[in-house]
Formats: C-alpha cells, sequence, structure tokens
C-alpha cells in the first residue's frame, strides 16, 4: 500500500517537476544574445528577411507567450523543428535516443558484471592486496576526468597501437536501423561483418564511460557486504559451520545487492553526465552530443527537447529505483 | 578546539586520508607560490611562436603549448583558478543549500514541500547540462562559471541536509527541547546543525573534487575562462589538435586534476569514516 | 569466412592461381568505385537554397546543376544548364538559352519553369542564398517566355548578377510540389531528399552520419573523368585526428584542405597520400569597429595593424601554410593591388601612432569565434602584442549563432573579431565590395567603415561591365581601405587538399572547394 502511495505522488509532481525544468531552461536558452534568425537568413540578409524567419518560427513572440505556444505543442506531441535542419526535433532525437541508451545500457551491465564481483572479493579478503588495489582503482574511477581518460585511451588504443577506431559509431552507415541499437540490428540481420565494426566502435566510449561506473558498483558492493557479514544472522551461519565461500556468495550476496541495486539510479546519473562529454570526444551521435551541439548553436527547440527527454528518462529511472528500493528494503521508503 | 585536535589525530592514523590531506596543501601551496615555482612565469600571458610545440626539456620541464609558452609554468598558475573556482562555487552552494535544507526540513509545511520540488527540477538533469547551458548564455569568464556550477550544485546540499535534519528530529533529546518550548532557531542551529555537521562536511569536501571536475569539463568544451587563462580542462582542449606528436601537452593538466579530485575524494572518505559512525563499519 | 578459407584449401594452390588470374581483369569492371570523403562540418540539410556555405558545398555542387558554374582556380564562369546568355544594353535583362535534353534525376527535362520555379524559391523560402538575390530581383519579375528561354528582370544594371547565378541550383518543380507541406516549398522534405540534375544522385542519407550518391549516367555533360566515380559517400567526421588516421587506414580517399601543417607532415609520410595545392580565396582578417571610439582614430587603427605579429602567426603558428594578404581582396583575384606590402609587426610604429592619439584609449575586446582554433590562437597573439604597447583588451567569444547576431549590430559589435571572408563567387565585390560598402552597413558591412572615396569607387565598379574600370576601381579600393587601416588583414588560405593515390584528377576551384567529384577518377 505504502508503495502505491509513493507511486501515486510521486506522479503528481512528475509533470509540474518537467514543466518547471522546462521552464528554467527556456529562460536560461533564450536570454542568450544570439539570434538564430540571423544565422537561417544567412549573410547579409535585410532587417526584413530576418523578421520574416522571426514571424515563421514564432520568434517574434513576447517570450512568455513563446513558452506557452511550445507547452501546448508539446502537449499535442510536437517537439518542434529544428532552427538547424529543419526537421522536426522529434525525428532528430529518435535517431539519437537509441545510440546513447545503447553505450550506456552495455556500460551498466559491463560496469555491473565486473564491479560486483570485484566487490565481493574486495570485502572477502579486505586488507588484503587486492583490497588495496581495488581501492585504488575506485578512487582514481571517481577522481579522472573522463574528457581526458577518452583521450588517453584515442592516444593509445586507436592512434599508437590502432586496435580500435577512433570515434563514431560504425565505419560506415551500420546495420539498416530496425531498432536503432547497432548491435541488436546487426544481429538481426546476421551481419558479423557490421557487427564487429559497431562492437569495436563501442570498446573506448564504452571503456571510459564504465570506469567509473564499475568504480562506484564495487565501492557500494564492498560496503554492502560488510554490512551483511556483521549482521547477526551471518554469525548465525556460520555458527552453523558453512563453508565462509558459501556464505559471501550466497546469503551475503544477495543482501548486498540490495545497496548496490539501490544506486542504479546514481549510477544511471553518472552515465548521462559523463554521456554529455564522452559523446562529444567520440563524435558519438547520441543525446549528449545533440545537447552540446544545440547549445551551442543556441537552437531553442533542440534544447528543450532534450531537457524533456532526459528529465523524463531520469525522473522515471529514479522512480523506478524508489520503488525497488521500498519493496526491497521497507524501511527507506518515503 | 579540541574536537579539530581529534580530528586531526585520527587523520593522522588513515595513510590514505593523510595522503589525500597532502594532496590539497600541495595543491594550495603550488597555487600561492606559482609566481616563485614556475620558471616562465610571464608565459600565462606571453607568447613564442617560435618555440612552439617543443618536447619537454630542461629549460621547459613539461614541454610548450601551441604559442610556444612554457606549459610548466601555466599548470601553476592553473591551479589558482582551480582553487578559486572550486572554493567559491561549492562554498556558494553550501550556503544556499544548507538553510533551505534545514528550514524545509523543520517546517514541513506546502512551502518546505515546495523548496523540495524546485531542487528535484534541478536535479532532474545532469548537473553538467544545465551548467553547459547556464555558462553558455553567460558568457565564458570565470565568475560566470562559478555562477554556473553554483546554480546547479545548492539542491545537492539541500536534498542532503533536509533529509539530515528530519531524521535529526527524531531523535528524543530534540523531540524533548520542542516540547520544551525551544524556538525553531535554536532547535535548528543549537540541536540539528551540529548534529548533522559531519554528513556536511563530508558531502563537502567530496563535492570539491566533483566541482573541480565539471568546471575542468566546462572549460574542455570551451565555456571555461577566456584564453589565454591557463586553466586544465582548456589546456587538455587544445592538445587535441596536435595528437598523437605532442603527447605532452594533454598529460600534465590531465594528471593535475586526477591528483587533486583524487585528494578531495580521499580526504572525504577519510572524515566520512571518522565523522559518520553509520559508514565506519564499511571500512574495517 | 571460414567456408571461403576451406573452399581454397580444398582447390589447392593450383586452382588458386587459375582463379587468381580469371578474376584479375574482371574486378575492374565488375566493381564499383566508391570515394569516401570524411569532411568536418555536419551535412544537416541538404536543401541547396538553405545552405550556402564552404563547409558543406559538397552535397549542392554534387547534387544539384546551375544555369553556369564557377571551374578551376582561379575561378571562371563556364556555360553549365544554359548555353548561352545576353545581357540587354541598359543591363537589366538577362535572358539565358537552356540545353535542350537536359534530365533530372527522375528522368523528366529541365524546363525554363523549373528555373523560374527556383528563383521565386529562393526569394520566398528565405534560405541562405535569399540574401544573394533579393536586392537585384523582385518576386514574380522572372520570366519563360518558351520552355528552353528564362528572363531574369533586374531592379537596377549589377556587375555580379552573372557571378551569383551559379547559385540558383535547379529544383525538379513537379517533384518538390508533390512533397510539399502546408506552402513549405518543400524545406522539410528537401532538406533530407534531393530534387536535383547534379552528376550524382542521392541514394542515402542521415544527418549524423552524412550522404552517399550514385553517378548519374544520364547527366547531359559526357565530359567526366577517364574513369569515372561510381558512388561517392561524404561523410561528417568532426574529429581532426580521426579524419587523418581514415585517410592513412585508407578508409577515406579524401578530406578538407585546411588540416593544420602539423597533420599534413604525417599525411604527407604515408605513400599512399598525395597532397593537392592551391593558392585559395578565403581571406583571414579581423574587423575592426572603426563606427566606435576609439577605432574611429586612425591612428588608433594604425597602431593595431603594427601590433599584430603576422610573421609569427602565419610563418610560426601556422607553419607556413598560408600566404601574407595585406588587403581585404585575396592576392590571387583580379582587382588585387601588386607590390602592396601592407603591415609589418612593428611596435616601435604602433607606439608612435599610439602617441599620436588625443587621449589613452580604453580597453578593448578582441572577439574570437568558438570551435575555430585560428581565431582563438590570432586573438591571444594580438592581446600579448597589444599588452607590449600598454593597450589593456580582453578576450571574449562567442559561438557562430552569437557572433553572426552581434555583427549585425552597431552597439552590439566586438571591438575587434577575428574571422575568414571565403568565396560566394568568384568577384573582388564578394570581398571588399561587401565588407567596405557603405550601403552593406549592419550587413555584410560589419566594421562601421564608410569613406565616400572608397564607396564610389566601389559603387561604380557594382554598376558598369567595363572590365577596366572595375578592376582599377577594386584595386585603388583596397589599398584605400588597407591605408585607413579598416581592418587587420593577416593571410589567404593556400588548400592543402589530402586525396588517397587511387584518386585522380581532383579538379579544385574556390568556390566548390575541390569537391566537385564528377571529373575526378579512381582506381580500385
Amino acid at each position: 500500500m505504502r508503495i502505491i502511495a509513493l507511486v501515486l505522488k510521486r506522479l503528481t509532481w512528475f509533470v509540474p517537476t518537467l514543466v518547471g525544468l522546462l521552464l528554467i531552461v527556456f529562460t536560461v536558452s533564450h536570454i542568450i544574445p544570439a539570434n538564430p534568425a540571423v544565422v537561417l537568413a544567412g549573410e547579409g540578409a535585410t532587417q526584413a528577411q530576418i523578421d520574416a524567419i522571426k514571424e515563421k518560427f514564432g520568434l517574434d513572440q513576447p517570450l512568455p507567450v513563446q513558452f506557452w505556444r511550445y507547452l501546448k505543442s508539446v502537449v499535442s506531441g510536437d517537439f518542434g523543428t529544428s532552427l538547424y535542419t529543419q526537421r522536426p526535433i522529434a525525428e532528430d532525437l529518435l535517431t539519437r535516443v537509441p545510440a546513447t541508451l545503447e553505450l550506456t545500457l552495455i556500460t551498466i551491465v559491463i560496469a555491473a558484471l565486473l564491479g560486483i564481483p570485484l566487490g565481493v572479493i574486495a570485502a572477502a579478503r579486505r586488507n588484503s592486496f587486492i583490497d588495496h588495489a581495488l581501492r585504488f582503482f575506485t578512487v582514481s574511477g571517481l577522481a579522472i576526468a573522463s574528457f581526458w581518460l577518452a583521450i588517453l585511451f584515442q592516444l593509445l588504443f586507436a592512434m599508437k597501437l590502432g586496435w580500435t577506431p577512433l570515434q563514431g559509431r560504425a565505419d560506415s552507415w551500420g546495420p539498416d536501423p530496425v531498432t536503432g541499437f547497432f548491435v541488436i540490428d546487426a544481429i538481426i540481420q546476421g551481419d558479423w561483418d557490421i557487427f564487429s565494426d559497431v562492437v569495436s566502435h563501442l570498446v573506448l566510449p564504452v571503456m571510459t564511460l564504465a570506469f567509473p561506473a564499475m568504480a562506484t558498483i564495487v565501492r557500494f558492493t564492498r560496503a554492502g557486504v560488510l554490512d551483511a557479514i556483521n549482521s547477526n544472522y551471518v554469525l548465525y551461519e556460520q555458527a552453523m559451520g558453512l563453508p565462509q565461500r558459501v556464505i559471501v556468495w550466497k546469503y551475503v550476496l544477495r543482501n548486498a545487492l540490495i545497496g548496490t541495486v539501490t544506486q542504479i539510479g546514481l549510477i544511471f546519473g553518472i552515465l548521462l553526465a559523463g554521456a554529455v562529454v564522452v559523446e562529444s570526444v567520440f563524435d558519438w551521435p547520441g543525446l549528449g552530443l545533440y545537447a552540446v551541439n544545440s547549445i551551442l548553436r543556441s537552437d531553442y527547440n533542440g534544447i528543450m527537447g532534450f531537457t524533456l527527454i532526459t528529465g523524463t528518462i531520469f525522473i522515471l529511472v529514479n522512480l523506478l529505483v524508489d520503488i525497488l528500493h521500498g519493496t526491497i528494503d521497507p524501511r527507506g521508503a518515503g | 578546539m579540541q574536537t579539530a585536535l581529534f580530528l586531526l589525530q585520527r587523520l593522522a592514523r588513515d595513510k590514505t586520508a593523510l595522503f589525500g590531506a597532502l594532496l590539497i596543501v600541495g595543491l594550495i601551496l603550488v597555487a600561492l607560490l606559482a609566481p616563485i615555482l614556475a620558471t616562465h612565469p610571464a608565459d600565462v600571458a606571453e607568447f613564442h611562436p617560435a618555440e612552439r610545440l617543443q618536447g619537454p626539456s630542461a629549460t621547459h620541464f613539461l614541454g610548450t603549448d601551441r604559442m610556444g609558452s612554457d606549459i610548466y609554468s601555466r599548470l601553476l598558475f592553473g591551479a589558482r583558478i582551480t582553487i578559486v573556482i572550486a572554493l567559491i562555487a561549492v562554498g556558494t552552494s553550501v550556503l544556499i543549500g544548507v538553510p533551505i535544507g534545514l528550514l524545509a526540513g523543520y517546517y514541513r509545511t506546502w512551502f518546505s514541500d515546495l523548496l523540495m520540488r524546485v531542487s528535484d527540477i534541478f536535479l532532474a538533469v545532469p548537473q553538467i547540462v544545465l551548467a553547459i547551458a547556464i555558462a553558455q548564455t553567460l558568457g565564458p569568464s570565470i565568475e560566470n562559471v562559478i555562477l554556473a556550477l553554483s546554480i546547479t550544485y545548492w539542491p545537492f546540499w539541500a536534498r542532503l541536509v533536509y533529509a539530515e535534519t528530519r531524521s535529526a528530529l527524531n531523535n528524543t533529546y530534540v523531540e524533548a527541547s520542542i516540547a520544551l518550548g525551544a524556538s525553531p532557531m535554536r532547535v535548528l542551529f543549537l540541536h540539528v546543525l551540529p548534529n548533522i555537521s559531519s554528513s556536511i562536511i563530508v558531502r563537502t569536501t567530496i563535492g570539491m573534487g566533483g566541482t573541480i571536475l565539471t568546471a575542468a569539463a566546462l572549460g574542455f568544451l570551451g565555456l571555461g575562462p577566456p584564453p589565454p587563462t591557463p586553466e586544465w580542462g582548456r589546456t587538455i582542449a587544445e592538445s587535441r589538435e596536435f595528437l598523437p606528436d605532442a603527447w605532452w601537452y594533454a598529460t600534465a593538466p590531465g594528471v593535475a586534476i586526477f591528483l587533486v579530485v583524487m585528494g578531495f575524494n580521499l580526504l572525504g572518505d577519510g572524515l566520512r569514516d571518522i565523522l559518520d559512525p553509520r559508514t565506519r563499519r564499511s571500512r574495517q | 569466412m571460414i567456408r571461403r578459407r576451406s573452399m581454397l584449401k580444398a582447390f589447392g594452390l593450383g586452382a588458386l592461381a587459375l582463379l587468381a588470374a580469371i578474376a584479375m581483369p574482371l574486378a575492374p569492371a565488375g566493381a564499383k568505385t566508391k570515394f569516401v570523403f570524411a569532411n568536418a562540418s555536419p551535412y544537416d540539410n541538404l536543401d541547396p537554397h538553405m545552405i550556402l556555405d564552404v563547409g558543406r558545398v559538397a552535397s549542392r555542387i554534387n547534387m544539384y546543376d546551375g544555369l553556369l558554374r564557377w571551374l578551376d582556380n582561379p575561378a571562371k564562369i563556364e556555360p553549365w544548364l544554359a548555353e548561352s546568355y545576353t545581357i540587354s544594353p541598359d543591363g537589366k535583362i538577362y535572358t539565358f538559352k537552356l540545353r535542350k535534353g537536359a534530365k533530372f534525376h527522375d528522368g523528366t527535362e529541365i524546363k525554363a519553369s523549373d528555373v523560374v520555379y527556383s528563383m521565386e524559391r529562393i526569394l520566398a523560402a528565405g534560405g541562405q542564398s535569399a540574401p544573394l538575390f533579393a536586392p537585384l530581383i523582385k518576386p514574380g519579375t522572372t520570366k519563360a517566355p518558351d520552355d528552353y528561354t528564362v528572363e531574369f528582370h533586374l531592379a537596377q544594371p549589377s556587375a555580379i548578377f552573372l557571378a551569383i547565378v551559379p547559385e540558383v541550383h535547379v529544383l525538379n518543380t513537379a517533384l518538390v510540389k508533390k512533397n510539399e507541406k502546408d506552402g513549405d516549398w518543400g524545406k522539410v522534405w528537401l532538406s533530407k531528399n534531393e530534387a536535383g540534375s547534379g552528376s550524382y544522385a542521392l541514394r542515402r542519407y542521415d544527418p549524423a552520419i552524412g550522404f552517399t550518391a550514385e553517378r548519374f549516367k544520364d547527366h547531359w555533360n559526357k565530359s567526366w573523368g577517364p574513369k569515372p566515380i561510381d558512388e561517392i559517400e561524404f561523410r561528417t567526421v568532426i574529429e581532426l585526428n580521426s579524419r587523418v588516421l581514415g585517410l592513412l587506414k585508407g578508409d577515406f580517399h579524401g578530406t578538407d584542405g585546411y588540416l593544420p601543417q602539423d597533420q599534413i607532415k604525417r599525411l604527407r609520410d604515408s605513400k599512399d597520400i598525395y597532397i593537392g595545392e592551391a593558392e585559395s580565396t578565403r581571406i583571414f582578417y579581423a574587423i575592426i569597429h572603426n563606427g566606435r571610439e576609439p577605432m574611429n582614430d586612425i591612428n588608433f587603427r594604425k597602431a593595431l595593424s603594427y601590433a599584430f605579429d603576422y610573421d609569427g602567426f602565419n610563418k610560426n603558428i601556422l607553419s607556413d601554410s598560408v600566404a601574407r594578404n595585406p588587403v581585404p581582396l585575396p592576392n590571387n583575384i583580379w582587382g588585387a593591388p601588386k607590390g602592396v606590402k601592407g603591415y609589418t609587426y612593428d611596435l616601435d610604429k604602433a607606439k608612435e601612432y599610439l602617441a599620436k592619439m588625443d587621449k589613452p584609449p580604453r580597453e578593448i575586446n578582441i572577439a574570437w569565434m568558438q570551435g575555430y582554433q585560428q581565431t582563438e590562437q590570432s586573438a591571444a597573439l594580438f592581446q600579448a602584442g597589444l599588452n607590449k604597447i600598454g593597450i589593456k583588451t580582453k578576450i571574449v567569444s562567442d559561438p557562430w549563432s552569437v557572433v553572426s547576431t552581434r555583427m549585425r549590430d552597431k552597439e552590439q559589435m566586438y571591438d575587434i573579431l577575428f574571422l575568414w571572408k571565403s568565396t560566394y563567387y568568384a568577384d573582388p565585390n564578394n570581398w571588399v565590395g561587401e565588407m567596405y560598402a557603405c550601403n552593406q552597413i549592419g550587413q555584410r558591412n560589419n566594421s562601421w567603415y564608410c569613406n565616400p572615396e572608397v564607396d564610389k569607387l566601389l559603387m561604380e565598379a557594382l554598376e558598369t561591365t567595363d572590365q577596366e574600370v572595375r578592376r582599377k576601381n577594386y584595386e585603388k579600393a583596397s589599398t584605400m581601405v588597407m591605408e585607413d587601416a579598416g581592418g587587420i588583414f593577416v593571410y589567404n588560405t593556400k588548400w592543402f587538399g589530402p586525396f588517397n593515390k587511387k584518386v585522380t584528377g581532383v579538379r579544385f576551384c574556390p568556390i566548390g572547394d575541390g569537391q566537385e567529384m564528377r571529373w575526378a577518377s579512381m582506381e580500385n
């Protein structure tokens, strides 16, 4: 019951939060002295030509009117037109969302597959050499600037060794879009050349993004496992004479995982933030690069569209995590 | 005074935390002594195009950059920018976020709900995206980077203090003092704040590291202080055009960022262990 | 792969040799050649009337045709869809005779009505080529007396009309109209589709990746390269190092001709790559805001002009990859004065002129464009120079969207702004005429410079068609602007186009930037 109440409460705030977010971003993006109509009109355009473009995109209206119009069109499913590409924002974003999700989801899976066992090992052998090494690793993961790490990887693996491509999502066109997830599309079409090309393009950005994510997971898993080891029921199991390995992997891990799972929201946040920078370095055609480009070109509708999508994803993920948290660990709900 | 002494004693026993503290002291010393330590202090604003892109040597310890300036000297002066940005931005965020969190946590009215929802709004997209948008709007300068980071960073403290305040209010002795008719200000500042200050200190220390990373990212994207400011993130961005030949160009500033952020994180971890008994066990 | 390998094993070595012998002569005939170009700017819109910049020239120059076309370097204007043209004695009516039998990609013939439609679309749809034509041609005045004749009626005589005619890219009217939505002149559709008659026809497009186009064998012009390229692909590769690495690996066969010299050096070391060289017509300069104190004082402007380290920038920072260009006209275009020395980096002279001012100047701002490292480096270098003569400066930067807005506003315009002036049409008016004419102030004249004597020369040159008069006027005008220190003129770009050795016959023209691929050949 409490869960349902929580979800309802959160959902009532969902729309106001999004509108508030849009309002902030709208205000911020529209006080730039940039007049995108000037760029669109081309060099040497007269004021009349510029005014015509302004009118067409509604840029001549007062800001509150522009914002109201924007909200109304969003409700009807229209995110507006990009001032640059002249295409609907939704269409541009649609190709970008799978690119970013593919990157972040693969990263989360890899980070979890490696991070959880390493966290358990660190806890089980605490104060051993492995534990100290892992501690150095996790501290580094959260201290290194992702754009610098990305450049180091490029320098080493792409430029010096030539093992991986430098940037981009595929060497040429990639697979024909079905889901928009290149890995999946390549598998569906059974084209293994494209598949290996797509995978090789994923290696460096995933490595860059996975480093801090993995560091976070290792930390939380280690702390969770230690918490569980010190709790009473483990003492009981030990007293029952179960081997240490069984206790750690079977009983302790299950409890420790709860703590880690509820951190997925946090990790997802780290990844989305990381994607903004990492996509810029790797020229990855995802949401992050789209956001940076839109901001730099004052493409208002692009900035708003990105905010809307990211905000929605982010709020939903956090809601999901809270529900999980509430279900697994009722103490923390509310 | 006594608590400070206790803290120092405990820190001295924690080797990694001590290492972190040393790194931070190092950063501060480098920033203060930059004019003395630098071999080419004028190179912050002066260029020698004929000497551009030279590798490390006895005259140029870390090589020269695209304008022929000494990277080592510029790196030292860059420490000043990093400190200024991080200190002011985090300080402002604390000054905004802590009172908001305290008040919202104490008065459970529609207004405190509203305050928290406003902070939710800021937390609904990655901090860096809002910071980029604000920095871009205001134009690249040191002041604007600080402003952009402060505007986007305060909700983290507000959320933390809000949650901590609410749990502190459940303490028996706080409940008792409220029952005895203590004024809200008295309760908040005499009972709640001291009780939650350790969390704030820990969060602030780690927050310094995060702020330095975000500020560097803004500089990397070209939204930091303008050239010829020797900001570290900007230096790394400049170097990309000259890779792989000028490998030394990005190395030094990247390592510098790494060490400083690591310093704050290690110190923060150490402080957490000492100050926050609930997580202490995790480090045993 | 595995299957192929076991098959080869089964055949044995002898069979392998036999296979190779058979396959060898067949392969070139059967396999298509594909040229891949790595471009630094994204092809986010394919509409030839919306986009005018040189960075994205490949889509319009390869897939569309105009009545005339710029070719070679220095650029000459040649008949293209039009076989010939006549100009009325008053210089106001231009009549073009169309080539018969020229076809769009869908096979329909190009008629005069398509040209009329394209002209009206340029004027109405508000793209980047509209400002070129709007002052000269009013909507509804372009006529098609018959299927193969087009008449343009100019509002006033113009010496540059022919020079801008190549930008009238002719659209397939029926196709565009079919895809029009809510009277948008097909803007949404044309942003990602193509309705042209050019040498290549669009096959695939993705705004995040680029476009692929296939050779249009029915093109009216049969003079292709000896081994014409079957398929061209222009891909967006923003990161400089990726473009260079891709070329070294052979994934790309060409990229833009303005790479830093450090990278050109790397490419020269490869045995698979050659670097085409040409002096282009793209000048790098600093706009000085002449309409604001203290830059309205000629002494201050001269001091500024003597305080920029031209050699340090051109020779060291750009490794001598550019040519010093002292006037607001590229050295290599007619109308550029010969033997003019221009300013040098001379801080003593700068101080002399500074001393002649009534009062010491205030702090000035120097602007550069985000994303263009050269503008940043020049701003920083200039600041260092001015610092030495005691002029305080502040460096500011904005993205192009903001820069272009501020350039139009006298109050918002920066004191100094570094940028390029590219070639939209190869006529001196493209540079000195637009940059310093009084009636262009706030539009293309962003210096607020207005010298009545210079203006008289420019206006006369714009109206007369007497080549000798025009040449002399431009020589005089650009020298005068230089003497007035109306701007700081730094260099003229050299083009270093890196290409894979499989590709030959690249025909460089400043307007097409060496990217019109119909002239080139490619080995398999």
